[in-house]
């Protein structure tokens, strides 16, 4: 099959969306098909930009190349999963969020502060409600984001997981004196509820943070604060690492913590559950609840100090119990079919 | 810099145009700068979907990715080169020549559209208004600018990129062919060297090296060479990587290459490089800007006849056809065929 992958793209940013339109695309190719990308750009700013791109999206044409027939496009993102094809199937990584659930919460920025927003909003919704459904099959990448299209647009798909990169690679060892928190520290990743709740904990507790920072006043205020509350000796910023630094450190650690607000998806928790070790999570971490079962894989905790703190206690007392979480998360993973063999075998049919 | 190059990409098809964007972003980035390609795909058929990618470009926004603005915009190639940017330059590989010196040709097919003529205006309204919106306009080629100038009236001056790999072309002495580099079809012209063959007085040789673009054409060729007797003094080697390339080039008596109206032509470049001098032809376009005549090499009338002439000539006399590949050489260093003039230019 000739297949296109379409997405949207903000030039010199390479982020989640990118990383999983390559992977995607080997793997097609690896299933002997002819698989190419199509980065369409896109820019949210000024709000009323963003109708421009809907329009110049629905005007491109993807149904040949050279009179010879595209079999298949895929559509990854907004806008650009809205190029019309006659047999399209969306595979949404996210909707437009600024005019969905992100309108709530002002303090994300975004449309709500426009004066037009309002209007692009309704613009935004409706071109999803629509167009959408001229797919022949949408599939989402996680339960949350099938969730919202549900609530808002009304439209029902099922999410498709993905595997992580190099998902063979990861393996366990016996584990070592350390929670692993693998993620870019930011805000919304809340390396702060972790520090905050290392402080409470009984034990003596140690964590060791992977990432880039992906705001510098984020990272000097965590690392400020983990001096004032005398942690410097139980707490490691390694900042990022290569895939098999990366690797090796979730192999040897005692758990995983991972206590996003809302993530979509979260590949940090199949990362976990790939190396046998238990997932700390928070109620309302969206993603990793999709995978994380409490008191069998992990341990959800209330998104509070106390509550993180008191879940980092009992993994860190009881070796036995994290090691059998930890194999009972491996043994899901298995069951829930994450391949990119179904993915592409959904993504065809 | 943050610069971006926009251009339009065919999907699955990869040609010449393509690895010009990369060898550019390469040296871009090479230079110091941040530099990413932006490829928005374009359809060329029914006539009105032209109309519809144009509008679909000017609505994009590459004026900032991110809050940070893109210091520089290098178009290459219709409709791309039509988004709108404050900081933009044009570095155009071509217009959409169906609407321009191909209308009405026998190989497209425009004008044969009731719509086609309309889109036509359309197309040279939007060239003619929007093109001047950018900083400079250069081409890759005097060839393109002539072009732009007869049918939009609009001034643009020539920056010719260097050939993939400049670096690695060398020469050698010369042996008893002549190297004709082109993939296979009726623009490049290969049956017109083979009626040529057939009238030199000399037992002058070709080595034809290119993959076929056109069976029909390739089939022709063939034929014609059996017609003609010429089986045991024509070579036809397809697809040839490029280092055997290379050694094609050091090792042949002189280049040949009469494509019908080029727009630019590498293989001029690569000859220049490989110090051997060029036959090409009065209509042949690009190649007539880098070969000066009986000083680099022969521009021949496009016909077997004059084309026989030149091949004789260069056979008869080998020192000449050194000095000439040599003085070839010197050509190209003169030009200044290089990338940093290039990104000098389109930077400035």
């Amino acid at each position: 099959m000739k297949i296109l992958v379409a997405t949207s793209g903000v030039p010199f940013i390479r982020g989640a969306a990118e990383i999983l339109a390559g992977s995607l695309l080997e793997e097609l190719s690896e299933a002997g098909h002819e698989a190419e990308l199509t980065v369409i750009p896109f820019k949210d700013y000024p709000p009323n930009r963003i109708p421009d791109q809907i329009l110049a999206c629905r005007l491109l044409d993807l149904t040949e190349s050279c009179g010879i027939r595209i079999d298949r496009v895929i559509g990854l993102n907004f806008p650009a999963y809205l190029i019309p094809h006659p047999h399209k199937v969306i595979w949404l990584q996210h909707q437009h969020r600024s005019a969905y659930d992100l309108w709530d919460q002002p303090a994300a920025g975004g449309l709500v502060h426009s004066p037009d927003g309002p209007v692009i909003r309704e613009t935004i919704r409706r071109a999803d409600r629509e167009l959408i459904p001229e797919a022949e099959a949408i599939y989402t990448q996680s339960l949350k984001v099938s969730d919202r299209l549900l609530r808002y647009c009304g439209i029902a798909a099922a999410p498709l997981y993905y595997p992580p990169a190099n998902a063979l690679l990861f393996y366990k060892s016996p584990p070592a004196d350390y929670f692993f928190f693998p993620s870019p520290i930011n805000a919304a990743n809340r390396q702060w509820l972790a520090i905050q709740a290392l402080a409470q904990c009984r034990e003596r507790v140690r964590i060791r943070f992977a990432g880039e920072p992906g705001s510098r006043t984020q990272q000097a205020e965590c690392v400020h604060a983990a001096r004032k509350l005398k942690l410097n000796d139980r707490i490691e910023w390694l900042g990022g690492v290569s895939e098999d630094r990366k690797r090796d450190l979730y192999a040897h650690c005692l758990g995983v913590v991972f206590p996003p607000a809302d993530e979509d998806y979260g590949c940090v928790t199949l990362e976990a559950m790939l190396s046998s070790k238990p997932v700390i999570t928070c109620s309302d971490s969206g993603g990793p609840l999709e995978f994380v079962l409490d008191r069998q894989t992990g341990l959800v905790a209330q998104p509070t100090s106390e509550s993180l703190a008191q879940a980092m206690d009992m993994l860190w007392a009881d070796r036995g119990c994290g090691a059998a979480m930890g194999e009972a998360g491996r043994a899901r993973y298995r069951d829930l079919h994450i391949s990119w063999a179904n993915v592409v075998e959904k993504l065809l049919c | 810099m943050r610069i971006l190059i926009v251009t339009v990409r065919v999907p699955f098809v990869r040609g010449g145009a393509e690895v010009l964007a990369e060898d550019l972003c390469r040296v871009l980035i090479e230079a110091g700068h941040q530099a990413e390609i932006v490829a928005i795909p374009f359809k060329s058929y029914p006539p009105e979907r032209i109309l519809d990618q144009l509008l679909a470009c000017r609505l994009l926004d590459l004026s900032e990715t991110g809050g940070a603005p893109v210091d520089r915009l290098i178009g290459l190639k219709f409709p791309a080169y039509l988004i709108p940017h404050p900081r933009k330059v044009i570095w155009m590989l071509h217009q959409h020549r169906q609407a321009y010196d191909l209308w009405q040709h026998p190989l497209n097919d425009l004008h044969t559209y009731a719509n086609g003529l309309d889109v036509r205006s359309a197309i040279h309204a939007a060239d003619m208004k929007l093109l001047p919106q950018s900083r400079g306009i250069f081409t890759i080629s005097r060839n393109v600018a002539l072009r732009l100038k007869a049918y939009c009236g609009l001034d643009a001056t020539p920056l010719y990129p260097p050939p993939r790999d400049g670096g690695r072309f060398h020469t050698r002495p010369a042996e008893d062919f002549l190297y004709f580099p082109s993939r296979i079809n009726r623009l490049k012209r290969q049956d017109l060297a083979l009626r040529a063959l057939a009238l030199t007085r000399s037992r002058v040789r070709i080595c034809f090296s290119g993959p076929a673009d056109d069976r029909g054409f390739e089939r022709e060729c063939a034929d014609l060479s059996r017609k003609e007797a010429l089986q045991n003094r024509v070579q036809w080697l397809g697809a040839v990587s490029e280092e055997e390339k290379r050694d094609l080039y050091a090792r042949c008596l002189g280049v040949l290459f009469p494509p019908l109206d080029e727009d630019y032509g590498y293989i001029t470049l690569e000859a220049l490089l490989a110090r051997k001098a060029v036959i090409t032809c009065a209509d042949s376009g690009g190649p007539l800007e880098f070969v000066v005549h009986r000083e680099t090499g022969i521009i021949a009338e496009p016909t077997p006849q004059s084309l026989a002439t030149a091949m004789d000539d260069l056979w008869d006399d080998r020192d000449r056809a050194k000095q000439w590949g040599d003085a070839g050489r010197q050509r190209y260093s003169d030009l200044r065929i290089d990338w940093g003039n290039v990104i000098e230019n389109l930077l400035q």
